[in-house]
């Protein structure tokens, strides 16, 4: 109507001749349902959102600068116990005579404790005395048969082991405040730190602290426990050592009171995979799990459901047209046998029998690429009879209208009759199971997917981004793994079902409420 | 065929005359009627139960009878548009339609067409109307593709179409139009039967004499021959050449319009006359009402179809079933009164 009156201002003439090619403007069925369609807000909404979804999955995995199982990698530092530093406050022995036995001992330790200057054992008569802070001698007599003391002596070479003798000797070198020995001939001196020096050359060192090594293949340097040991009096935490090569390491000091050990901390850098990093420049929706870019995985992911819905939904479309198109057609005993096939296939629990197969599939190890097919193949096996119904009944339906049997008293080909006048017919119908069937689908991909029976690892579909939230810490503290996922599949899945209502109103206007 | 002798054994095969495009004898079609669990027949519908007309070239037989009494299976078994028939004879200038192989018959179809009573279910409506009128034309090649377009809007043209209406979709015709449609679509196969299956009775008063005059118009220009299903009397009368009375699936009488308007014999005929209008308030009709409604084709009485409503109705009518007999020269009628 608008036409008529623009171009009849040019032509007054034209303006009042109504013929009837100026009246209406032609439109085929084909265009009046699309402009049905396209006058549907909800529909069209549908529509951009499939598009927006195509692209981002199909193109969007281009654009994407990261394969979809690209694995990224971040510096971490570990902070790793290098050495326990532990104070000796039990007293050990020194047997300096072969009398001075287990009771003996014992009783020293009691002596010590009751500050008792001297014990009997065994009808003996011992004296305690006490040689200095850490050490005590036993004597029977004036004979030192033992010693207790708390200062361990450890050796600058591990293989060396040193007689009691000779240990009692530099323990009373120590406590004295510095001295020397002779034993075996040998000259040896000590200072007031525990060093012990034969000849200048440091043979040994006592100290109340033992230093062990809490990392497997390290050896522990005199130097670096000298330097612990004189830096545990400042009761700093941080501690800095830089060895004979020149190297500084930094160390951490820990204390744990409850079993008196000093911890000693370093803090150690390694490669560790970069899980569930939050969104940031280069990865716009973090990583997941397995250090994977979450929006490239969202982008593949869409690309495999999207696909597994439209496969299934063609195979399953296929399958109906055929099997439902030969019972409509043809009728009689076909018709009967094929919907019996369709009622047993309607018996068939789907969900249970696909779980199956899906376990039967882990048991197989099919691979994951294989499995996607097969993963197709049996969603659209078990599609397909939905479809047949309804184009059986349309075909059954409409063989019996009247411009069927005008093409056949026309003597038009039988195939002429099905594919011109039959199956355009039940084209509408068709778009509108279709279009809804793919939602159901890919929620049906997504369902197994997260059910780990679906797509697999290192394919991404979004069932199985979804899977990463098994636990209530990620799905509470990561939303980037799963909010977007679940976003992208009830977007989609909403737009088909817009999109298959739109259809259905445009192609059938009758059907609207 | 004398006089007042009853036609010719029923089974005896037809010789073919040439001044008749059709020869129906004895034709049947019946309808089994599914039940039970295995789907076996458990019984048949008599839809057409023996009828047996003839059709000279150039002319239109009208049938008429009430609603169900198989006037629109006839028509269509005559064009074996109805499966198999039962059984009779259907001779299309003197060739069994019924013998003809799959491909032959598709080849015969152009020349028998048919036009329907819904002209709303009876066009695709998904294909524009140039392609419903040409389509059949190019499956039979009937013409050359360099002249396709142009026979098209010739067809178009006689038919009262405008060459634009090609592109349009039948949603978009009134039903006086779609029928012109389907006329067009009949004749552009260049037909030399037409059967009419109430090709009027779906449209208002005014569309139907356009329509019928359109079909008159044709019949002149080419020649046709119609066998025009109508149960609007004064439709037959005035188009139709001969008439066929057809009651519970047989063909109580037949004769030219003529004859049988003038001087109608079946018992069947003269109720069904007798309930035509008369456009005179003062004229006085004598109705002859019938009893009871029209028996189940699937169970139909015995003897006579007709004795359950018959006033004339006798023993011999209950048991015996009446032949076709010649009363007039081309005046035939099916009933016992005219047995002597």
């Amino acid at each position: 109507m608008s036409d008529e009156k623009k171009n009849g201002n040019s032509n007054q003439e034209e303006q009042y001749s109504l013929n009837d090619d100026r009246r209406v403007k032609v439109l085929s069925p084909g265009a009046m349902v699309a402009k049905r369609f396209f006058r549907n807000r909800l529909a069209v909404t549908g529509m951009v959102i499939l598009l927006v979804m195509f692209l981002f999955s199909f193109v969007g995995g281009v654009l994407s600068p990261y394969r979809e199982d690209q694995v990224f990698y971040r510096r971490d530092y570990i902070s790793k116990e290098y050495v326990g530093v532990t104070e000796n406050t039990e007293y050990r022995y020194l047997k300096l005579s072969d009398e001075y036995g287990a009771v003996q001992q014992a009783m020293t330790v009691l002596a010590i404790q009751q500050e008792n200057s001297s014990f009997d054992a065994k009808g003996k008569t011992y004296d305690v005395v006490k040689e200095g802070e850490g050490l005590y001698s036993i004597m029977d007599g004036d004979t030192a048969v033992g010693a207790a003391y708390l200062d361990i002596i450890s050796a600058e070479d591990s293989s060396v082991t040193f007689s009691d003798e000779f240990q009692y000797n530099a323990l009373l070198g120590l406590v004295k405040g510095g001295g020397s020995f002779t034993l075996d001939g040998e000259d040896y001196d000590v200072d007031d730190t525990g060093m012990i020096t034969k000849g200048g050359e440091s043979v040994a060192v006592c100290s109340r602290y033992i230093v062990q090594s809490k990392t497997s293949g390290v050896i522990i340097s005199n130097e670096f426990r000298e330097a612990l040991i004189d830096h545990l009096a400042s009761e700093e935490e941080v501690f800095t050592f830089t060895d004979a090569n020149g190297e500084t390491a930094e160390y951490e000091l820990v204390y744990d009171p409850a079993t008196k050990i000093w911890s000693v901390k370093q803090e150690v850098s390694t490669q560790v995979f970069d899980t569930y990093s939050s969104p940031s420049k280069e990865h716009w929706l973090g990583t997941d799990r397995n250090g994977m870019d979450m929006l490239t995985r969202l982008m593949y992911g869409g690309r495999i459901s999207l696909l597994v819905g439209f496969v299934v939904v063609i195979i399953a479309t296929v399958l109906g047209i055929i099997l439902g198109g030969f019972a409509g057609y043809f009728g009689g005993w076909v018709d009967n046998l094929i919907m019996r096939i369709v009622d047993i296939f309607y018996c068939i629990p789907s969900t249970p029998v696909i779980i199956i197969l899906g376990a039967a599939m882990d048991g197989m190890r099919v691979e994951p690429k294989i499995r996607i097919f097969y993963l197709m193949l049996i969603l659209g096996v078990l599609g397909w009879p939905g479809t047949a119904r309804m184009v059986r009944g349309q075909i059954l339906s409409l063989r019996e209208q009247e411009f069927m049997t005008a093409t056949e008293a026309c003597g038009i080909r039988v195939s002429r009759r099905v594919f011109r006048h039959l199956i355009p017919n039940v084209i509408p119908q068709l778009i509108v199971i279709c279009t809804m069937s793919l939602g159901s689908t890919i929620i049906t991909e997504s369902t197994l997917s997260f059910l780990g029976l679906g797509v697999k690892f290192p394919y991404a579909s979004w069932g199985n981004i979804i899977n990463d939230v098994s636990n209530s810490f990620v799905l509470t503290n990561y939303w980037f793994i799963w909010i977007p996922a679940g976003v992208c599949l009830m977007l989609t899945v909403l737009a088909f079902n817009f999109v298959g209502d739109g259809l259905r109103d445009a192609f059938d206007p009758r059907m609207k409420r | 065929m004398g006089k007042n002798q009853a036609v010719e054994d029923p089974n005896a095969p037809l010789v073919y005359d040439p001044q008749y495009i059709l020869m129906v004898k004895n034709l049947k079609k019946h309808f089994p009627i599914k039940g039970g669990m295995l789907a076996r027949t458990v019984g048949q519908v008599r839809a057409v139960d023996g009828v047996t007309f003839n059709l000279k070239r150039g002319t239109t037989m009208g049938l008429v009878g009430e609603s169900g009494c198989g006037k629109t299976t006839t028509g269509r078994v005559i064009l074996r548009l109805s499966g198999e028939k039962t059984d009779g004879q259907v001779l299309f200038n003197g060739q069994e339609v019924y013998d003809l192989s799959p491909k032959e018959m598709r080849a015969l179809r152009p020349k028998m067409q048919i036009i329907f009573q819904d002209p709303f279910s009876s066009l695709s409506p998904r294909l524009p109307v140039g392609e419903i009128i040409g389509e059949a034309v190019r499956e039979h090649n009937l013409v050359p593709k360099a002249e396709f377009n142009d026979y098209i809007d010739k067809v178009m043209d006689n038919c009262g179409l405008q060459p634009f209406h090609k592109d349009r979709y039948p949603h978009e015709f009134s039903g006086g139009q779609r029928q012109r449609i389907c006329i067009a679509r009949a004749l552009a196969l260049n037909p030399e039967f037409v059967v009419c299956d109430e090709p009027v009775s779906a449209l208002d008063v005014s569309i139907q004499a356009q329509i019928i005059n359109l079909l008159k118009e044709l019949q002149e220009k080419y020649k046709l021959t119609y066998l025009f299903i109508s149960h609007d009397l004064s439709v037959v009368e005035h188009i139709s050449d001969t008439v066929g009375v057809m009651y519970l699936g047989n063909l109580v009488e037949y004769g030219s319009t003529e004859d049988i308007f003038r001087n109608p014999l079946h018992p069947y005929t003269k109720a069904l006359f007798s309930a035509i209008p008369i456009p005179d308030p003062k004229a006085k009709m004598s109705r002859i009402v019938l009893e009871g409604s029209i028996p189940s084709p699937a169970n139909p009485p015995s003897g006579c179809k007709f004795h359950t409503r018959c006033q004339y109705c006798t023993e011999k009518c209950k048991k015996e079933a009446p032949v076709q007999r010649e009363i007039e020269p081309g005046h035939y009628v099916v009933c016992h009164q005219y047995d002597k």
